[in-house]
């Protein structure tokens, strides 16, 4: 290899590492612009003072996201129940330990599994509804009459699922638990002759309202924020085409699910800290 | 510029990306008179309308409408001038899960404190000026393209604004409810005295009922003036596009390396790529 072919292969080296650094660069301005024009309009949503008739907007969207996914809450939690009573059964029992079924089962869905799977749940069953919504009004241009009408789709369509989420989503988390238990309940105690005593007495002891419940519900309140933000900015957000509006509601989708089970890790961290 | 302009835009600069859509545009829209903005697809007569709408930002220039700089207002200013306009979509944006008479209703109750009653009759003499009193109960999915454009008329003149945007109202309208259109668009303007633009390329319609039109080309105004005067403009531009010439200087042919290079890279299989650069 002649050194000047050895030049240029190196020029052209550096130049793909260069496109490669540039390319990165504008992707990552990119996002940064996206997830600031997320926060101005969660900002302004938020802020947005509310008028006559908003109630009534928010009821019907409390509705919508919240009354709407109570099935699917309770049948999942309901499954999930039992079936982490089944295995905690089988496992507990071989060391004589059944009546400790209650308390697993009730930390278990109080600091993790309640929060998260309520909000991977909620995140597929509302969120993805609200960013096709949203975005079906924004191909339609009904968004963009509104605003020239005088009226702000912030405070009109965006502020009232915004807090529609934060308010329906920790009450989705709480009936999760609840079945759940009851659910776990129905196979170790009903099923699988458990003692019932031991079940809910051992429960009682074990949980703290702040350590368990309260925790656990401030997670659910930041996923909520979370998934009714990421739902909200991509409906708001979408390329106005169909295709458009079919990769924003995946994006929702996966996005806030990611999300979820990241910031899970993080909170538990936070929260439960010390483990070390 | 003459002293009675109700919108005035001068030496306007927007871009989007690469593209430049405007480069030095200037008009005067006159106060309570219909002016008609006219040009070929794709030059951006609607971004024009979003421009004085204050949803689209411009590069450079002003845009004055009834003295107020668009770009200069905060945004709470921006939703209380947006009052006073009025602005009639191509695809009519009527709201899907609200009826005709809800539709119509939705500026008033958003913006007026006054009681069900009186929402009542208002919604309903609008309707009835756009002869669709009748189908106060229907849902936007029940109604013809031409009757969703008349309930998004009625909603847009519901608050009695000073300028009223139409933007393609004739596109897709069958004969009868074109008719409709100009006479309705015609009547309000006398009955009212509102402000009005209507962007089109539908020339013998705008000529029909415009009182001054603006061509415009290659993001500037290539004419101006009275629907008379523009019929016998010579200009070779406004020549083809008032006459619907399919060929001139807004070429029939997208650009494309010429037909001979095209069939001889086929021959020699080099597919089917454009390779001019």
């Amino acid at each position: 290899m002649t050194a000047g072919s050895r030049a240029t292969v190196f020029a052209r080296f550096a130049r793909s590492i260069a496109a490669l650094l540039q390319h990165l660069g504008a992707q990552v301005l990119a996002r940064l612009a996206k997830l600031g024009q997320a926060s101005v309009m969660w900002w302004l949503a938020i802020w947005g003072l509310p008028r006559r008739g908003d109630f009534g907007l928010l009821v019907r969207q409390i509705y919508s996201i919240g009354v709407l996914s109570l099935i699917i809450i309770v049948l999942s939690a309901f499954s999930i129940g039992s079936v982490i009573a089944l295995q905690f059964y089988t496992q507990l029992a071989r060391f004589g330990a059944e009546d400790a079924v209650g308390l697993g089962l009730a930390l278990v869905l109080l600091r993790e599994l309640g929060p998260v799977v309520t909000g991977l749940l909620f995140a597929g069953r509302a969120g993805s509804a609200i960013t096709a919504e949203i975005g079906l009004m924004k191909s339609t241009e009904q968004l963009s009459s509104m605003e020239m009408m005088g009226v702000d789709p912030l405070r009109r369509i965006v502020a009232p699922r915004l807090w529609a989420g934060v308010i329906s989503m920790p009450l989705l988390a709480a009936i999760f638990n609840v079945v759940a238990i009851y659910g776990g309940a129905v196979v170790a105690v009903q099923w699988l002759g458990s003692d019932p005593g031991g079940f809910w007495s051992g429960m009682q002891d074990a949980v703290e309202v702040w350590e368990d419940l309260g925790k656990g519900t401030i997670k659910s309140i930041v996923f909520a924020v979370f998934i009714t933000w990421i739902a909200v900015f991509q409906g708001y957000d979408t390329e106005p085409t169909a295709e458009g509006i079919g990769r924003a509601t995946t994006r929702t989708v996966v996005l806030s699910s990611v999300m979820v089970l990241a910031l899970d890790f993080a909170l538990t961290l936070g929260m439960y800290g010390e483990f070390k | 510029m003459s002293a009675d302009a109700y919108i005035e835009i001068r030496d306007l600069h927007f871009s989007r990306g690469t593209r430049k859509i405007f480069d030095g545009l200037s008009m005067a829209i006159p106060r309570g008179r219909i002016t008609g903005i006219m040009g070929p697809s794709g030059t951006g007569k609607t971004t024009l309308l979003r421009i004085i709408g204050g949803q689209l930002k411009p590069d450079s220039g002003s845009v004055l409408v009834d003295g107020v700089d668009m770009a200069r207002v905060s945004r709470d200013q921006l939703f209380e001038l947006r009052k006073r306009m009025g602005m009639l979509f191509q695809s009519s944006a009527l709201f899907t899960d609200l009826t005709v008479f809800e539709n119509v209703a939705f500026p008033l109750r958003e913006h007026t404190p006054l009681p069900e009653d009186s929402i009542r009759d208002l919604v309903l003499m609008k309707l009835n000026a756009v002869g669709l009193r009748g189908a106060r109960d229907l849902y936007p999915s029940q109604l013809s393209g031409g009757m969703a454009r008349r309930v998004a008329l009625a909603r847009a003149i519901a608050l009695d604004p000073d300028l009223l945007m139409y933007d393609e109202p004739f596109t897709g309208q069958d004969p009868i409810a074109m008719g409709v259109l100009i006479t309705l668009i015609k009547n309000l303007n006398l009955a009212l005295g509102t402000t009005n633009i209507v962007v089109s390329h539908d020339i013998h319609e705008t000529s029909s009922i415009a009182d001054q039109l603006y061509v415009i080309a290659d993001g500037r105004v290539i004419g101006a003036g009275s629907p008379a005067e523009l019929e016998v403009d010579d200009s070779p531009l406004i020549r083809q596009f008032m006459h619907g010439r399919p060929d001139g200087p807004v070429p029939f042919h997208f650009p494309a390396s010429t037909l001979e290079r095209d069939f001889l890279r086929a021959a020699s299989g080099a597919g089917n790529r454009d390779t001019r650069s």
